[in-house]
């Protein structure tokens, strides 16, 4: 529940503590908070999702399916990243700062600039503990896949495949004309990784293993 | 002492996902950054010195697995609560902090153990490629002096800190630290890269290893115009390097003595 407010007040920190003047740079950094920080916090608590309940027999023994209270973690968890994300995103359309980035795409379809990041990095996290069990594994994985975007934000984006995934096109992007091809090919990937995690979990009987201790 | 550790280092070892993270993690570098690669097994692209060709790698390497070897380390100690077996381990003869110690040594060298072999299967494979066998030692120096005290700064932060937050949170806020503390450029933002600070080793970069990038034109320690901090950042020479790594092990230690007291205070509480 920390995170993604946590995550929105370093970026505002940051965008405050920013020596680099111009206001280019101050929006871009607070839009990065949007881009990079608010779908890095939601990756890692999907991630946390699976492996902690410490009776998972009890919760495969009540009528409501267990893949169907994973899924409702799931969407509390996204939808709260959301709802931080949204109401932040209000206050930088309402105080200016949102235009100020020249590559901001517009206040409604530039909500995707966290929309399709939060969505991606949720499903990696997802399922990525369904099939390790192991939060430990799986949020590793989601903070490596955002660490190695970040390390190689060039390098990531000189071929077509790397410039549709990578997730901060909007604050880091090479190809602004492929901005709209990146969030979609990005929105079809986190519906793949959820479906493959709802696949997963449908055999949940799977889960009474212990986790990968 | 030595218990705890062979038996910690046993069981990490063992964990799939020790060893999984690590591949996934070299396997994505490797489809991204192709640049290792080229760095060291094209001879037009690697530079002409063995020595800088292990020390860059290690700089790549330490960046990237660093991030991983955190994050699987961060449930080791709050595992012991979560399974509630820890009123259990107090019964034993053992004393707390032998434990700690124990259980830092043991899950920080396991899950550094595929951090090295990924270091030293390619420094090994380069220096075949290449016939420059001294980047074998080269590789062993710069394991030693840049590894291990990052990963021991590492792997004490990783083990006590989630005792005071949820351990995911942890995960997020390491990484935003690593990126911050490490890469970010000091001239943009307040930061401790290129600080005695820096985990990823600036100081026995440029001050033991001679080390200016790839390139030769790459700055990773030292003082930047202009930017806050600077006071932390003299310009880097060996001895410099030295207190680099006295203060990384340093800190280490006051986050573990740090992490036996709430653990110990807890249990008194309890």
């Amino acid at each position: 529940m920390l995170g993604p407010p946590l995550a929105v007040a370093l970026g505002v920190a940051a965008a405050v503590a920013s020596p680099v003047a111009g206001d280019a740079t101050t929006a871009r950094i607070l839009l990065g908070a949007l881009e990079m920080a608010v779908p890095l916090t939601a990756g890692v608590a999907c991630a946390s999702l699976i492996g902690r309940d410490p009776a998972v027999e009890i919760q495969l023994a009540v009528p409501t399916p267990y893949r169907e209270t994973l899924l409702r973690r799931t969407v509390v968890t996204l939808g709260w990243a959301a709802l931080v994300a949204a109401v932040t995103a209000g206050a930088l359309i309402a105080t200016g700062w949102w235009a100020r980035w020249p590559d901001n795409h517009g206040p409604l379809t530039g909500q995707l600039t966290w929309v399709a990041p939060t969505l991606a990095l949720g499903g990696l996290g997802l399922a990525a503990a369904a099939l390790t069990r192991s939060p430990a594994a799986a949020g590793a994985l989601v903070t490596t896949v955002w660490a190695v975007q970040q390390f190689f934000a060039g390098a990531a984006q000189q071929h077509l495949p790397g410039r549709l995934l990578y997730l901060f096109a909007t604050t880091r992007g090479a190809d602004p004309e492929a901005w709209t091809a990146n969030r979609l090919t990005l929105l079809a990937t986190a519906a793949a990784l959820l479906t493959l995690a709802v696949v997963v979990l449908g055999r949940s009987e799977r889960l009474i293993r212990s986790e990968d201790e | 002492m030595i218990a705890t550790l062979r038996y910690e280092f046993r069981m990490q070892i063992r964990k799939r996902s020790v060893w999984i993270v690590p591949a996934l993690t070299l396997v994505l570098f490797v489809l991204i950054g192709g640049s290792l690669l080229r760095d060291l097994f094209d001879p037009a692209e690697r530079p002409p010195e063995a020595k800088t060709a292990v020390v860059g790698l290690a700089v790549q390497v330490h960046a990237l697995l660093s991030i991983g070897f955190g994050c699987l380390l961060a449930d080791r100690l709050v595992r012991d609560d979560r399974l509630r077996v820890a009123p259990i381990l107090d019964a034993t003869p053992a004393s707390r902090a032998a434990r700690l110690v124990g259980k830092y040594l043991g899950a920080g060298t396991a899950t550094a153990v595929p951090i090295a072999a990924a270091y030293f299967g390619f420094a090994i494979a380069y220096a075949i490629n290449s016939g420059s066998f001294p980047a074998v030692l080269w590789a062993l120096a710069t394991f030693g002096v840049v590894f291990v005290p990052g990963l021991l700064f590492v792997a004490a932060f990783a083990l006590t800190l989630p005792l005071v937050m949820p351990a995911p949170l942890f995960r997020v806020l390491f990484v935003g630290y690593w990126l911050w503390g490490n890469v970010v450029p000091p001239d943009l933002m307040p930061t401790l890269s290129r600080t005695l600070f820096n985990p990823l080793g600036g100081y026995p970069l440029a001050g033991l290893l001679g080390f200016h990038g790839i390139d030769g034109a790459e700055v990773w320690a030292g003082p930047i115009p202009g930017a806050a901090l600077n006071v932390l950042r003299p310009e880097p020479t060996p001895l410099l390097a030295w207190l680099s790594i006295a203060l990384l092990l340093a800190l280490a230690a006051a986050a573990l003595a740090g992490g036996h007291w709430v653990r110990f205070s807890e249990r008194t509480r309890s």
